[in-house]
C-alpha cells in the first residue's frame, strides 16, 4: 500500500518540522492511594515512570494505549495541570516545572486542552457565544466587541450560526458540543493543542465529521496536536508518529508508517492484533491470529522489571524481562522501543501487508 | 405497514447457504431460534410518539451470530429491550409477534415471561459495572440466576454450578472468587461474570448490547473468543448490537443495519463489507478509518443528522443524507420496499430503490 506512505496525514499542509515544541525529560507521577496495608494508610503509587518523549512542532502526535496506562495523566502532566512529582516539560523550550502561576497562566495561552466529554466539560448555564469568548476575557484580550466577533467567526469555522451562538449547551447534539469544546480551545489561537479522546463520546458519523474539522483547524491554523486515543485505527489515520504506553512507560515511539506496519515492541504488536478491521473474513483473521494473554495489569503492582513481561509472548517468564526494565533503545532514526527482544514478535498479516487477499478485494468504492 | 414476511425469511437462508452452515427445513420457524414478526414499539413523551423500532421482522438460526448495527438513535437496543420483554413506560410494544421455541413470547403474562427471560433467551448489556449489584458477592449473585429458574436447586449444588461458569469464563480460583465483590474483579472480568449469569441457564438466544464497547482492545478480543465458544459449545445463538463494524466482522455471520427503527439492510456478514447495498451501509463503513484502506485527505463523513423519530419524513428516511436520494423525487416520496439481490458474497435484502442497480455496478 504505497498510498499509506504518501497519503497526505493530518499535518499535510503544516509539514511538521523537527523544532521540539513540547519535551518530557524524564517525567513521573505519583497519586498517593489509600489501602495497601491493613491500616489503610496512604502510600504513592507512580502513575507515570520516568517518561522522556519530544512532540516536535507542526506535528500530530499520537499517545496510545489501554485504560490505565496514562495517557490522560501524561497529557495533564504536559501542560502542567498536574504537577510534576520528577522530571521536567519544556514548552518552546521554557522550562515548565520553573514557572509561577501568572508566568504559567500567560503561556497557557499558547497551549489548550479539548476534553472527551462535550457533555461535562461546557458550562451549561452560559451561551456557547459566552463560552467561546471567556478565554479571551480570561487573558484580556481585545475589548467586548472585538471578542464577540472572535467567539462567532470561531464558531463560524467549526460550523456553528451566530443564531446557535445564543444557545446554550443543552439545545446541541455531542459532535456540535464538542465543536464548541474545540471553538473554546482554538480561539486564543494556541500553538499545541491537547486533544484527549476528542471523538470517543461521539457517533461514528459525527467523529468523522470532527475528525475532518480537526485536521482543517490544523491546516489552517499551523498547529501542533497531542492526540489521546484508545482507537488505533483513528491514531492511524490521525497521527505522524505515536507513542505507545502501558502502565505508566514509553513502550515504543515511532512514526506512522513504522509503528503500524513494522512494530517492534511485542505490546505494540499485541495491542495492532487486537484490533478488528471492517473488512471481509474476520471471522478466519481472528482465529488466526494469538489470543491476548492475560488482562491489562495495574500501576499499583507493576512488575519490577518489564511492565509487559506477565503479558508478553517474547518475554513472560524469561530472567531478564522479569527483573530489569528494558532501557529504551534507538533502532531506527526516529524510532525508540523499550524491550529486551525487539522485533521477536512480529505483526502478522494482514495487519502488516495491507489490503485483503485479492479475491476479498473487492472494491468497497463501486458501490458509489 | 408491510409485512416483510417472504423475502426476508428467504434471505436469511440464503445468507446461511453462503457461509455452508446446516440449515433448518424451509420456514419451519420451530427449527429457528428466534423468529420475529412486524415488531413494532414507541415511546409517547410529551404528546408526541417516537417510533424506535418500524415493523421490524427477522429469523435467528441455532448458532447463528447476527450483528445489529446502527448508530445512537436507531433503535438496536429497544428492539433487544423490545425481544426481552423489558420496554418499560411511556414505551410500549404496539404490534408484532417474537416466536422462541415454538411459542409467540410477545402475547406471554409478565409472569410467563419473567420464566423465559434468563432462561430461554439472555441479555448481557454494555456497562458491566451496572450489570452487577455491588454490595452483593459474585457467587450469591450468579446462585441467584440460577435458582430463580430451578427454586428446588440445593444450595451447594448451585454454588458449584456457580463455580464451573465462573471457570467456563475463565477466571482462575473460581472456587474462592465466588466470595469476592464485584469491584474485586477488573472491567474484563465483570463483563465475563456477566456473561456468566446470562448463560447460567443455558439459554437459546443470547443478545449482547455492546458488550465489549467499554473494555479495553486486549480484553475485547477475549470476551469475543468466550462468545465463540459458547457458540460452539452450547449452540446459543447471539445476537450482537454494536456500533463497530470491525467487531461485527471479526464475530457475526450475518449482519442487519438499523436505521430510523428499521433494517435497512441484512445480509450474510461478507456482503456488507464487498458491496454494501444500503447507501447508509456503505457510508457507515467508509466514515470510520479503516487501517487497511487508508483514505486521502478527509474521511467521508455522513452530512446531517439522523431523522426524529417523531416526524419522520416521507419516503426514504435516509433520503435527506443520502449521496443518492438527496435530489430524487422518488426517494423522498415513496417507502423503498425490501429488495432482495445477490451479491459477490450471497444475496441480501435492501430497503433502497436502486438497490438493484448498485449491486449491478459492483460486479461490473
Amino acid at each position: 500500500m504505497s498510498a499509506r506512505e504518501e497519503r497526505p496525514g493530518a499535518s499535510a499542509g503544516v509539514a511538521a518540522t523537527r523544532e521540539p515544541i513540547l519535551q518530557a525529560e524524564s517525567l513521573s507521577k505519583s497519586f498517593q492511594v489509600r489501602g495497601g496495608d491493613r491500616f489503610g494508610r496512604k502510600h504513592p503509587v507512580k502513575v507515570l515512570d520516568d517518561i522522556s518523549l519530544t512532540v516536535y512542532r507542526g506535528e500530530s502526535f499520537g499517545l496510545v494505549g489501554e485504560s490505565g496506562c496514562g495517557k490522560s495523566t501524561l497529557a495533564r502532566c504536559l501542560l502542567r495541570l498536574l504537577e510534576l512529582s520528577a522530571g521536567r516539560v519544556l514548552f518552546d523550550g521554557v522550562d515548565l516545572t520553573t514557572l509561577d502561576r501568572d508566568e504559567l497562566r500567560a503561556l497557557r495561552r499558547r497551549m489548550q486542552f479539548v476534553f472527551q466529554d462535550p457533555f461535562a466539560s461546557l458550562d451549561p448555564r452560559m451561551t456557547a457565544g459566552a463560552i467561546v469568548e471567556e478565554p479571551l476575557d480570561i487573558h484580556g484580550i481585545g475589548d467586548e466587541r472585538e471578542r464577540m466577533r472572535a467567539a462567532l467567526e470561531m464558531l463560524a469555522d467549526v460550523g456553528l450560526t451566530a443564531e446557535q451562538a445564543r444557545r446554550r449547551p443543552h439545545a446541541f447534539s455531542g459532535g456540535q458540543r464538542q465543536r464548541i469544546g474545540i471553538a473554546r480551545a482554538f480561539v486564543l489561537r494556541p500553538e499545541v493543542v491537547i486533544l484527549d479522546e476528542p471523538i470517543s463520546a461521539l457517533d461514528v458519523s459525527v467523529q468523522a465529521q470532527v475528525l475532518n474539522l480537526l485536521s482543517r483547524l490544523q491546516e489552517q491554523l499551523g498547529l501542533t496536536y497531542v492526540f489521546i486515543s484508545h482507537d488505533l485505527a483513528v491514531a492511524e489515520y490521525f497521527c505522524d508518529r505515536v507513542a505507545v504506553l502501558y502502565l505508566g512507560q514509553v513502550m515504543e515511539v515511532a512514526d506512522r508508517a513504522t509503528l503500524f506496519r513494522s512494530p517492534l515492541h511485542p505490546y505494540s504488536v499485541s495491542l495492532l492484533s487486537a484490533v478488528p478491521i471492517p473488512l471481509a473474513g474476520g471471522r478466519a483473521r481472528r482465529a488466526s491470529r494469538p489470543q491476548p494473554i492475560g488482562e491489562v495489569g495495574s500501576v499499583v503492582e507493576r512488575p519490577p522489571g518489564c511492565p509487559f513481561e506477565p503479558r508478553c509472548p517474547v518475554g513472560r517468564g524469561r530472567e531478564i524481562c522479569r527483573t530489569q526494565r528494558p532501557a529504551m533503545s534507538n533502532p531506527a532514526e526516529g524510532h525508540l522501543v523499550a524491550c529486551h527482544f525487539p522485533g521477536e514478535a512480529p505483526l502478522s498479516a494482514p495487519h502488516k501487508n495491507g489490503g485483503p487477499p485479492a479475491d476479498l478485494a473487492a472494491p468497497a468504492d463501486a458501490g458509489e | 405497514m408491510r409485512l416483510l414476511r417472504a423475502p426476508d425469511r428467504a434471505a436469511r437462508e440464503d445468507a446461511g447457504d453462503a457461509h455452508g452452515q446446516a440449515e433448518p427445513a424451509a420456514g419451519a420457524s420451530s427449527e429457528l431460534a428466534l423468529s420475529v414478526r412486524g415488531l413494532s414499539t414507541v415511546y409517547e413523551t410529551g404528546g408526541a410518539t417516537v417510533h424506535a423500532v418500524r415493523d421490524v421482522s427477522f429469523d435467528l438460526r441455532p448458532t447463528e451470530r447476527l450483528g445489529i448495527v446502527g448508530e445512537s438513535g436507531s433503535g438496536k437496543s429497544a428492539l433487544a429491550l423490545s425481544i426481552l420483554g423489558l420496554i418499560e413506560a411511556p414505551g410500549r410494544v404496539l404490534d408484532g409477534e417474537i416466536v422462541l421455541g415454538g411459542r409467540d413470547i410477545a402475547r406471554l403474562s409478565d409472569r410467563q415471561l419473567g420464566a423465559v427471560r434468563g432462561k430461554e433467551i439472555a441479555l448481557v448489556l454494555q456497562d458491566p459495572s451496572t450489570a452487577l449489584d455491588p454490595v452483593k458477592t459474585i457467587g450469591a449473585q450468579i446462585v441467584e440466576a440460577i435458582a430463580v429458574h430451578e427454586p428446588q436447586l440445593r444450595r451447594a449444588a448451585a454454588r458449584k454450578r456457580a463455580a464451573d461458569l465462573l471457570r467456563e469464563v475463565d477466571i482462575s480460583h473460581a472456587e474462592r472468587r465466588l466470595d469476592d465483590y464485584p469491584h474485586q474483579y477488573s472491567g474484563g472480568m465483570r463483563q465475563r461474570v456477566a456473561i456468566a449469569i446470562a448463560i447460567a441457564n443455558n439459554p437459546s438466544v443470547l443478545i449482547a448490547d455492546e458488550p465489549t464497547t467499554a473494555l479495553d482492545v486486549t480484553t475485547q478480543a477475549q470476551v469475543l473468543a468466550l462468545l465463540d465458544r459458547l457458540v460452539d459449545e452450547h449452540r446459543t445463538a447471539v445476537i450482537l448490537i454494536t456500533h463497530n463494524l470491525g467487531i461485527v466482522s471479526d464475530f457475526c455471520d450475518s449482519v442487519a443495519v438499523m436505521y430510523a427503527g428499521r433494517l435497512v439492510e441484512t445480509s450474510g456478514v461478507d456482503h456488507i463489507f464487498l458491496a454494501p447495498g444500503h447507501p447508509y451501509s456503505e457510508a457507515l463503513l467508509k466514515c470510520v478509518p479503516n487501517p487497511e484502506r487508508l483514505t486521502e485527505g478527509p474521511l467521508p463523513a455522513i452530512t446531517g443528522f439522523p431523522p426524529d423519530l417523531s416526524s419522520l419524513p416521507t419516503g426514504c428516511s435516509f433520503a435527506p443524507r443520502c449521496p443518492i436520494g438527496r435530489e430524487l423525487a422518488e426517494c423522498h416520496e415513496r417507502t423503498p420496499q425490501p429488495h432482495r439481490v445477490s451479491g459477490p458474497a450471497g444475496e441480501a435484502t435492501v430497503e433502497c430503490h436502486f438497490a438493484e442497480q448498485r449491486i449491478r455496478e459492483v460486479r461490473v
